[in-house]
């Protein structure tokens, strides 16, 4: 976690949003020092609910920027993301992708015996840019934790876009099955000297497979009326004068 | 007979039956779709102007023309105008909560491989609520048929606004215009990785029915939009006529495009309607890639020994 | 505080219980709705959407029950009151976050309208069957309160009040009302915004570096802040000491967790409303609330009018429970009717309240429609005549359930 969350005070600052504007609701957490030395608003929430979480966040108060920092993205979390991307709700979506995916064939694992699942699983796993981008995502980008520089651009650039932007962090993160630090050090390189930067690309043709290099990069950058722009629009247009716009008092 | 008469009861020139032969039951003639019903419960509670009635006319005639075995078959519905049909078919029902017919249907396949499970739903159920598992079955590719029959409103509860709702229409819940644009649903069953995805509306019964047969037939996750109309609230509330005047419009506006890209399969309000069959690729099926990985397993058990 | 005249739409209506709702939480200040249509309780949601654009507050319909909570609860945090409106399957769904929501010590309201149930249900008509799960539906150990309105007009009173106790005691208040009264319309007055007093969010205004989330005053509950203030928020659903950060000893453990049972508990007093009658001198005494405290009503008039002494206990307050009040009331009656639409769980509340010093009778209801007064009224003069002390509470077999289980269970066509 900590190159990236290097990345993230990084970006942060690159932004020139002030910290205390900055909410993240997780359900990672976040040690306290961290989140001090970020100067954030933390809130570690339940699994699978930081994007409603932020949904909230944003709208109570749509002055603040949120950032729901996420490890369930999918599993829990995958209904509310796909309708955020729709709604264009204006959140900065990390992910932290330590996925346990297909057999890496032909990979070296660390020096012990046993491969770092008991059996690896059958499942095809989410390409998270190409769901997140057919939902309507504005901005899609993924990266390897070691990546630092190239991250912390992107979250600059996120931070100051309106909608929903989706950042994939492939990172490795514990296990039961070997020692941590093995498994981190030898993996978290493993992921940035597999990966090949291809800026531009189309998310669909950037899955994840064992076969092939990682691609990484900016994706999609485009722009959409986000939900309070949509709803000031639609109902100014209906009520006149009665309505004030939302987001005006606050931000 | 007439001519009219003959051409009525499906017989051509050459005096031959074109529909299917008359059923009976001890000599009795029935209605074909009556061995398919539970005759007790009709009539339904579904409204005058409902399409709902027109899909289950078309997945009857589909169950048949698919010539599987019906005692094979589980259709699962959730809650919402179009998660009745379960009560009303004549197959292993099940009407379960909202949002949970894909979750329950994808328990009943590894239950039990042999059978074909059929979701019946509608926009709200399997879209809003019912995301997360639409997208996961996709994405695992289980080996079931989604029937989602939208009518672009949550019609049961009273007319509240669908995440199919138009951009600018309106619902009890967006008494000013929905402000939310919609969800394509062909796309967003593409992008999970469904193997089979169709759109038709309700005045397609036809080609509806074909699209079920086939799907019914194909191996993996499959998905037929029936676009359908809603007199009680969609086209009351937004002053677009009855069913009638939809079906009016459909014909109209719908164009028939096999094999259009997802991405251009948005429906606004009132615009244009594309419907046609748009993905048909094989996959492995969710218990396809276990058993392979199952062997695998048993094979490297042996080396490691 | 008073409330904001823009708030308000001061007027007289005739309107349903589940719009007067909606209307009162505009009134109180409520500035995000988070929901998702579920019969019976959709029409609040509906009136919210009408009118809260027009008073500045935000909705929104969310893709499931799940995220409207967590929703509500984020805004909460962004400093703004909210609430959420659902009913039976809804609540079920929302129990981790409401866990979640009382561990933060998040102020919001949640409005559940009682359908018949399980599961699915009948969605369409009245139940209380939901009472027992709104103090204990979530895992863990947390106090919260809960309100039964018994009419349009208390749906109106009681939504402020709910908001009120919400900003007062910082933790999630339920409104347990049910399809009847949700579904009822009568007169309902909405006084002028100078007659309505709104409690205002107790925020922390102290220096920055010196704020700590969870140090709790005097009345055990800590004043809030809001995120983008830059007081770097730490909060998280695990045990956490006064700084937020979390915490496993066991010692903590239990500070943290008396302190959030305590803060409702002590503070009972304060909390509970209960609407008393003619108790002094009473044979009887009818416990009831929501819909069937107005059904007793008449019951209570019938069993008068037969010369037994009945009294009234209306739950107002159902959580925390009046404890005391049953107890001191159990030893100067006979016993206690509770009608309720369910087989049995305030009634339970009662008996143990009462310490075996008087008989508890229960005057059940399967659900999907009120109660018949005249099994109130006969219940009350059974009570009146028996002179057995029973153990337990007892179920009395109204005429519906003698009808219905004639032949054992059997359902017919």
């Amino acid at each position: 976690m900590n190159p990236i969350i290097t990345a993230f005070s990084k970006g942060i600052e690159k932004s020139g949003i002030k910290p205390s504007k900055v909410s993240v609701p997780s359900d990672i957490p976040f040690g306290s020092e961290v989140v001090n030395h970020l100067g954030v608003d933390f809130f570690h929430t339940i699994r699978g609910r930081a994007i409603p979480f932020g949904t909230g966040l944003k709208l109570g108060n749509p002055a603040l920027k949120v950032v729901p920092f996420v490890g369930d993205l999918m599993t829990l979390g995958g209904n509310h993301f796909v309708h955020a991307g729709r709604r264009n709700m204006e959140l900065l979506v990390i992910c932290v992708n330590n996925f346990v995916y297909r057999k890496i064939g032909g990979q070296p694992t660390p020096s012990t015996p046993v491969t770092f699942s008991p059996y690896s699983t059958f499942e095809e796993p989410f390409n998270i840019p190409h769901l997140g981008n057919s939902c309507g995502a504005v901005y899609t980008a993924r990266w390897t934790a070691l990546h630092t520089d190239e991250l912390a651009n992107s979250i600059a650039e996120a931070l100051n876009k309106q909608g929903l932007s989706v950042i994939e962090v492939i990172s490795p993160g514990p296990n039961y099955y070997t020692k941590i630090e093995d498994i981190e050090s030898n993996l978290i390189n493993f992921y940035y000297e597999n990966s090949v930067i291809k800026n531009g690309e189309d998310p669909k043709n950037a899955r994840i497979t064992p076969e092939e290099k990682i691609v990484v990069g900016k994706f999609t950058d485009k722009e959409r009326p986000t939900f309070i722009d949509s709803y000031n629009a639609q109902l100014s247009k209906v009520l006149g004068d009665k309505f004030t716009p939302y987001g005006g008092k606050n931000g | 007979m007439s001519t009219a008469h003959k051409f009525m009861c499906g017989i051509n020139e050459s005096g031959r039956h074109k529909m299917s032969p008359v059923k009976t039951i001890d000599s009795k003639i029935i209605h074909p779709m009556d061995n398919l019903l539970r005759m007790e419960r009709i009539p339904h509670i579904w409204c005058p102007s409902c399409g709902i009635g027109l899909a289950v006319t078309a997945f009857t005639a589909a169950l048949e023309k698919a010539k599987i075995d019906l005692n094979k078959v589980a259709i699962v519905s959730g809650i919402g105008c179009t998660g009745r049909v379960a009560g009303y078919t004549k197959l292993d029902s099940f009407h379960t909560t909202h949002g949970r017919p894909i979750a329950f249907g994808t328990g009943i396949k590894i239950g039990n491989p042999e059978i074909k499970v059929v979701v019946f739903s509608g926009d709200g159920d399997l879209i809003a609520i019912g995301g997360n598992h639409f997208i996961h079955a996709a994405r695992r590719n289980i080996d079931m048929l989604v029937v989602c029959v939208n009518n672009f409103i949550y019609a049961m509860t009273g007319g509240q606004v669908a995440p199919t709702t138009p951009l600018a229409a309106y619902a009890t819940t967006s008494p000013y215009g929905c402000v939310e644009p919609p969800f394509n649903i062909p796309y967003l069953a593409d992008s999970s990785g469904a193997v089979y995805v169709a759109r038709w509306t309700t005045l397609h019964i036809r080609r509806l029915t074909n699209s079920i047969a086939e799907a019914l037939n194909k191996r993996g996750f499959s998905v037929v939009e029936v676009i359908s109309p809603c007199g009680m609230y969609y086209s009351r509330i937004n002053k677009l006529g009855d069913g009638l005047d939809m079906m009016k419009f459909y014909h109209d506006n719908a164009e028939i495009r096999h094999g259009e890209d997802t991405k251009n399969l948005d429906i606004g309000f009132q615009t244009k309607i594309i419907v046609g069959k748009f993905v048909d690729r094989e996959r492995p099926t969710y218990m396809d890639s276990y058993n392979k990985w199952l062997s695998e397993i048993k094979t490297e058990e042996k080396l490691r020994k | 505080m008073k409330a904001n005249p823009k708030d308000v739409n001061t007027g007289v209506y005739y309107i349903d219980g589940d719009v007067s709702s909606g209307y009162g939480a505009l009134a109180a200040g409520c500035k995000f709705v988070g929901g998702y249509p579920i019969t019976p309780s959709t029409e609040a949601f509906e009136a919210v959407c009408r009118r809260g654009p027009l008073v500045g507050a935000m909705f929104i319909q969310m893709e499931d029950e799940l995220g409207s909570i967590a929703s509500v609860v984020g805004a909460s945090w962004a400093g703004v009151k909210s609430m959420t409106i659902t009913s039976g399957p809804g609540f079920s769904l929302m129990m981790e976050t409401i866990g979640f929501g009382a561990m933060l010590e998040t102020p919001f309201v949640l409005l559940n309208i009682q359908r018949g149930g399980p599961s699915t249900g009948v969605p369409t008509k009245t139940g209380q069957a939901d009472m027992m799960q709104s103090r204990w539906g979530s895992h863990g150990d947390y106090e919260l309160i809960a309100i039964s309105p018994d009419s349009p007009q208390e749906m109106f009173d009681y939504t402020i009040k709910a908001f009120n106790l919400a900003e007062r005691y910082r933790c999630p208040v339920m409104i347990m009302s049910d399809e009847c009264v949700g579904h009822m319309t009568e007169k309902v007055v909405i006084p002028l915004a100078d007659e309505i007093e709104v409690e205002p969010r107790r925020f922390y205004d102290g220096p920055i570096n010196e704020y700590l989330p969870f140090k709790p005053d005097e009345d055990l509950v800590p004043p809030m802040v809001k995120a983008g203030d830059g007081y770097k928020l730490y909060i998280t659903g695990l045990i956490h000491d006064e700084r937020g950060y979390s915490i496993k000893n066991e010692e903590y453990k239990s500070i943290y967790t008396k302190r959030l049972v305590d803060k409702i508990r002590l503070n009972k007093d304060k909390i509970i409303e209960l609407k008393e009658e003619e108790t002094d001198d009473a044979e009887v005494v009818i416990v009831s609330y929501g819909i069937s405290s107005r059904v007793a009503v008449r019951g209570i008039e019938k069993a008068r009018e037969k010369g037994i002494k009945v009294g009234s206990l209306r739950l107002v307050t159902v959580w925390p429970f009046p404890d005391e009040k049953i107890a001191e009331l159990a030893k100067t009656i006979k016993a206690f009717v509770v009608p309720e639409i369910n087989y049995g769980q305030i009634a339970f509340e009662v008996e143990r309240c009462s310490h075996g010093e008087a008989n508890v009778i229960l005057v059940p209801h399967g659900g999907a429609g009120v109660h018949n007064p005249d099994d109130i009224c006969d219940a009350i003069e059974y009570a009146a005549k028996e002179k057995k002390r029973i153990e337990g509470v007892i179920e009395y077999k109204t005429k519906l359930e003698k009808l219905v289980f004639e032949e054992g269970y059997k359902l017919h066509e």
